[in-house]
This record gives structure tokens, sequence and C-alpha cells, in this order.
């Protein structure tokens, strides 16, 4: 677009006005938040201005979506049932706590660092001779970006403590390998999982740093992986459809509704008359598991194939029998597998038999793209995260159901671990765990 | 060896005399420490002369097993004095790289020094075509210390060595990386963190008294470190990097996190930049 510097127009002036404001900002902040701001008023003010962007130019993001804020306290922890925002990231750490009191302080401050870091706001300022407080990865404005850190504490954490072994949940259990899996020591398990879920993966990686820098004592890190959502465009009607994984077909198409609080309550949270320890109350069991994904393999595989395999149609993500992905198939109609077979991953993991309804579970999986192998193949696949009141119930008896599918010549799962959920922090005071370390610092039943 | 630590404490280094001078006029009460440190150096650069003799004749001698009985020990003095050592980019890079460093890797014929070496003794089995290593290492050794006594001691980079050396050891030394052909670095780790501790108790007097928390904290952790290096004490050094247990591995890797993140405050504390 050329520009007549003679036009009596204020537009152009306001162009040029700002470009050297720009400029200016590029001098004295050498590419820092002056710019970006600027950047992000002047991409909100008019359309046409994208013409004017230079190439190191922020992707501006805008005001709704970096002040998103979930609430940190209540019955439960944020991260589960609330909607997944567009990155998420699990690590697992193992923990050096030796005491009843140093786990205490280790959940007092892990839950100071949380409150902060989800809610948002700016990092005290140092003295310039220190090391700042805050890796300055998002700005002097923490914004909380609809963070969630959701943390859960693993078997070991439990058996190698004293202390703490008689108050383990009573489904906790290390992962153990499933026929299909790989599992590789180095990415499973671990004393203590974060689930790290914001609409920028800079905030889930400034939320891991801030924590790794103020727990050092307490948190070695174990393994980590991050993954995404693919955004989706609404229809025509507001109504969103699932995302798809790296496979190419749509995930979470018959998940359990997560804002039925009633069957949110029955599905994913333990609650008093499930016989779990009265610490327990509120949490939920977390399966994580890294799932890599053969995508060339898969590319190469026939559509008709793919189909039958997942048991959906690819694009519309509808069940065999189904016009949209939110009809439901109807087995009872096909004993025999003719539409639908037999053991498409669909139909094994959700047989829709009233024997069956125990088995649901809450999925929340995020996509991850690694690298390369050595076979010169990508490194993808799903970072599953699953949620349940009972995880021998939930994640095991799908995953043991699951066993042989035909998916298993395009998956592997190589990693991941199971985890109790801390119930929530009830109100500013409270901290996550409080009732597990008062029940430790208390001592085992005599 | 970290080349972005290098690129900072080669621009200190080159900064040095007036750092030192701003340094002294602000606070002489520096003085002392640095002194003290200046000779724990010495003392150090003049072990690792005669070590390294030692290493190298046996290394040129072709006597396997007592060059390899003299690696570890004649490593520790370099190790120890790292925040200095590495000033000079040009030796630590000859003396002190790893296989990594290198575009051809173990077979690079850039790749030099003390892991070259070890990775002839002990991957090779054999003296064999080492002696011109053992010789440049030699001269190198005696290169460092000779520009050690020739060196004014900047402030800023002996009080943040105490950090450095704890951030060495968590960078390259929990992982049994660094001497993986003799997995000796228990014995390097035992050397960084004697180093590291040095610098802390020298200049501990002058900030007890403001910082008694911090100085609590510090000696807790050092003392966790120093006793879990214990157990794996033997009759002449240091047991295996693969005796080190997993639940021992965590403990030192937390404590030298917090040691790193606590020291990384220690110039701030004595008002250096």
């Amino acid at each position: 677009m050329a520009h007549d510097p003679e036009a009596a127009t204020d537009k152009p002036s306001a162009l040029a006005a700002d470009r050297r404001k720009l400029l200016l900002g590029l001098g004295i902040a050498a590419g820092g938040a002056l710019v970006s701001s600027l950047v992000s008023e002047r991409s909100l003010a008019v359309e046409d201005k994208t013409a004017e962007r230079q190439v190191t130019d922020a992707p501006s993001s805008n005001r709704a979506d970096v002040e998103q804020r979930v609430p940190f306290y209540g019955v439960h922890q944020a991260g589960i049932v609330t909607p997944r925002p567009a990155n998420g990231m699990v690590v697992a750490f193992d923990v050096i706590a030796d005491t009843p009191a140093d786990f205490d302080k280790m959940l007092r401050k892990l839950t100071e660092r949380i409150v902060f870091l989800t809610q948002g706001g700016q990092p005290p300022s140092l003295d310039r001779k220190l090391p700042p407080a805050d890796s300055g990865i998002l700005g002097p404005e923490v914004f909380s970006d609809n963070l969630t850190i959701t943390v859960g504490l693993g078997d070991s954490i439990f058996e190698n403590r004293p202390w703490l072994k008689h108050l383990k949940p009573k489904c906790l259990q290390k992962m153990t390998q499933f026929t299909n899996d790989a599992l590789v020591a180095e990415l499973c398990h671990g004393d203590l999982s974060l689930q790290f879920c914001a609409n920028s993966a800079d905030t889930n990686i400034h939320a891991l740093r801030d924590i790794l820098k103020n727990l050092p004592e307490y948190l070695v890190p174990r393994w980590k992986q991050e993954g995404n959502v693919p955004t989706i465009l609404p229809d025509s009607d507001g109504h969103v459809q699932s995302a798809r994984n790296f496979l190419g077909f749509r995930d979470g198409s018959a998940n359990p509704h997560s804002s039925n609080e009633a069957l949110m309550d029955e599905i994913v949270w333990v609650g008093q008359g499930d016989g779990e320890p009265e610490w327990a109350i509120g949490g939920t069991y977390q399966a994580v598991r890294i799932i890599r994904n053969f995508v060339e393999r898969w590319d190469r595989t026939p559509l008709g194939e793919q189909e039958r395999i997942f048991g959906r149609r690819k694009m519309s993500g509808a069940p065999m029998d189904g016009k949209t992905e939110n009809d439901a198939p109807d087995y009872a109609k096909d004993p025999d597998g003719k539409v639908t077979r037999l053991d498409a991953h669909i139909r094994l993991a959700n047989p829709r038999t009233p024997e069956t309804q125990k088995n649901l579970i809450l999925r929340r999986p995020f996509n991850y793209s690694n690298g390369v192998t050595k076979n010169g193949q990508l490194d993808q696949g799903l970072l599953f995260i699953v949620y349940q009141a009972d995880l021998d119930r939930g994640f095991i008896a799908v995953q043991t159901r699951l066993s042989g599918e035909p998916l298993e010549e395009y998956i592997k799962p190589i990693g991941g671990g199971y985890f109790y959920v801390l119930p929530g922090a009830r109100e500013s005071g409270d901290y996550l765990g409080r009732k597990l370390a008062e029940a430790a610092a208390a001592g085992p039943p005599t | 060896m970290k080349p972005h630590f290098l690129a900072a404490t080669a621009l200190a280094a080159a900064l040095g005399y007036a750092g030192m001078a701003y340094a002294e006029d602000e606070d002489s009460k520096l003085v002392e420490p640095l002194a003290a440190y200046k000779s724990y150096v010495a003392d150090h650069t003049e072990k690792l002369l005669e070590n390294t003799t030692k290493f190298t004749a046996a290394v040129n001698a072709g006597d396997i097993a007592k060059a390899k009985a003299l690696f570890a020990p004649t490593r520790m003095d370099y190790e120890s004095i790292e925040p200095i050592a590495e000033l000079f980019s040009d030796l630590d890079h000859t003396i002190d790289s790893r296989a990594d460093d290198f575009e051809g890797k173990e077979k690079d014929p850039k790749f030099s020094g003390f892991h070259r070496i070890e990775y002839g003794l002990w991957t090779e089995n054999s003296t064999k075509g080492l002696e011109p290593y053992a010789t440049q290492l030699l001269a190198d050794v005696k290169d460092l210390n000779h520009r050690i006594e020739n060196l004014t001691f900047p402030p800023e980079t002996v009080v943040g060595g105490a950090a450095a050396l704890m951030e060495e050891v968590a960078a390259t030394k929990i992982s049994g990386e660094e001497d993986r052909y003799s997995h000796t670095d228990l014995w390097d780790f035992k050397a960084n963190f004697d180093g590291s501790k040095k610098i802390y108790d020298l200049v501990k007097p002058l900030i007890e008294k403001d910082n008694a928390d911090f100085v609590k904290k510090v000696d807790e952790n050092f003392k966790v470190v120093d006793d879990t290096l214990a157990k794996y004490k033997t009759a002449d050094g240091y047991e295996l990097y693969d005796k080190l247990s997993d639940e021992d591995r965590k403990v030192l890797a937390a404590k030298v996190n917090v040691l790193a993140t606590e020291l990384s405050t220690l110039r701030g504390k004595l008002g250096l930049n």
C-alpha cells in the first residue's frame, strides 16, 4: 500500500508517528516490552497496519486471553474439569523430604508459588547485584494467562517414607507395563507430578522455571513432556468440536461432560464413600501416558482402514453408524461388529454397556512433537492425561480392555505414571495437601 | 568447561584491574580473604604441576597402571581452582575439554588434555600415541602456573567462583559425563565442592552477622553434600561413579542446586557487581 505523504488524512501521519515511536522504542528497549506493547496496540487498532509490521515484531496476544484467570482455591484443584487451554506440560519430580516437617514446608512453598503464578502479579524487584527474583521471560508483569498447576503424588513418595506409607490412597500404585508398552525408565513414575496448562507455552515454562528456582531443595525434575491442542474454528452455530490428535482423528468425542458436577462427582472426584483416607477426599487419580504415534506408517494406511481401527469417520468424527461427532454408536444393533469392528478403538475403550459405565474416565490429552528418532522418523504422539475416582476401575480397566487392539500397530506407550491429585486448598491460608501433612505429622495409628 | 561462563570470565579478566581497584576502594575488607584465596590457589597449582609431572611421566613411560592411578588425584587440584583456571580459556580448552567439544569427538585431532589421555588409558587401555598429549598437558600446566602467579585476582570472579563451582557440579558432575571413560567423577565432584566451600569459608566472617539464615542454610547443605560424598570415600580416593546410588544422586542434585542458588547471592551480599 502506497501512502501519499501530502494526503489530507491523519492516517499516514499517525502511522509515521507510530513508526517513529517504534524506532525510538527499539533504540531504548532493544526490542523489549515497550516495542511489543506498541505493536499490540497498533495491531488491535487498525487492521491494515499489519502491512507496517516488522519481522521481529512480537506476534500479538490480546488482553482477554492473558488476563484469563482460573480460581485457585476450591474443593478440588483446578486443571481437571476446568476447560483445557491450548498448551499443556507434565513434569514429574523426585522429592527430597525426609521428615513430615520438610514435607509440610514443601507443600506450603509449592502452594505459595502456584497461587502467585496462576493468579498473576508482579514479582518483587531486588538489588541489581543479586540474581533477579523472576526469570523475566514473561516481562515485568506475570499474567495469569489461564494457567493452572495441578499437583499429584506418586506411589514412591508414600512407599519410600515410613511416615507417609500408611496414608497412601488405596488404588495408588506404580504404573506397570501393558502388553504394547515399551516403557523407558527415565520417562516413568516420580514422587510428584505437576500438570501445567495455559494459553501460551511460555507461561507454562515460566511457571516451571519459577518453581524450580524457588524449591531447589525439594524437587529434582525426573521427566517432562510438553504438548498442545490445536485450536478449532467453531461451527456456524457456535458449537466447538473436539480437537484432533496427531493421527488426524478427533480426540475427546465421547468424553463425559466436565461441566456436569454430579457426573464429575461420580466419575472423577474421590468422595466420602470411596474407602479412601480422609485426607484424600476431593482428590482424584491421574494417569499420564506418553504415547508415541508412528505417524509415517499411519499416513501410509488406507483411510478406510484408519477409520475401521478407530471406529469413527476421520473428518467428521462421527461413529460408523452416525452422522456427527456427538452421535452415539448403537452397538446393540451391531453385535457381530459388521458396522463397527468389535476390536475398534472406541468400542473396546467404551463398550457402552451398563456394566462398563463404571469404567468411564475424563480425558485431558495434549499432542506432542519432540524431534526425530534414530530411524529418521518423527517423534510425535499423545501426552495422554486421564482423571478418575478409581484408578483400577478407570484407566487400568480401560487399557486392559484395549490390549491387543489393532491400533497398537501404530502407537507405543513409552512413559508416564500414576499420581494421586491432592484435594484443593479451600481458602486463603489453606495449602495443598494440608490434611495429608497433618496426618503424617501425627504419626501412624498405634 | 562451559563456554558461556568462559566468555563471561574472560571479560571479567579483561576488566580485572579496574574491578580490583574499585573493589579495594569500596571494600577493603575483601583484601584479606582474596590474599588467602590466592595462596590457596598457589598451593593447588603447585601441586597440580607436581602431580602432572608424575602423571605425564607415567604416560610417557608406558606405565598404564601408574598413569591410571594418578589420573583422578591429579585432576583434583585443577578442579578445585577452576574459577581461576577457567579465566585462561585457551588453556582450559587444551587442558580440560571433553570430546563433546569437538566435531570429530574422540577421534578429533584437536581433542587433547586430561580427557584425551583418559580416553586412551581406559577406553583403548594403552598409552600408545598419548605422548604428544602428555607433553602438551605438562607444558600447558606450566604455562597456567606461570599465568596464575602473575594474575591479579578479580574479586567478582573469586567470590562468584563459589557458585560457579556448584554450577559446574550441577551441569556436568551429577550425571557422570565428565570422566566418562574412567568414571572417577566423584573425585572431581569433591574437588569442585572443596573449592567452593573454601571461597565461602573465607568470606563467611564478612557476612554472617547480617545473614544468619543464609549462613545456616548454606552450612547445612554443605554438610549434607559432604556427608553424602563421605559415604563413597575409599582408602585412596573415591568410588567409581556407577557406585553412586540413585537415592544419593537425587539428594546431591537437590543440595547442589540449593547451594548454587544460595551462593549466587554471595557477590551481591558483599556489594560486588
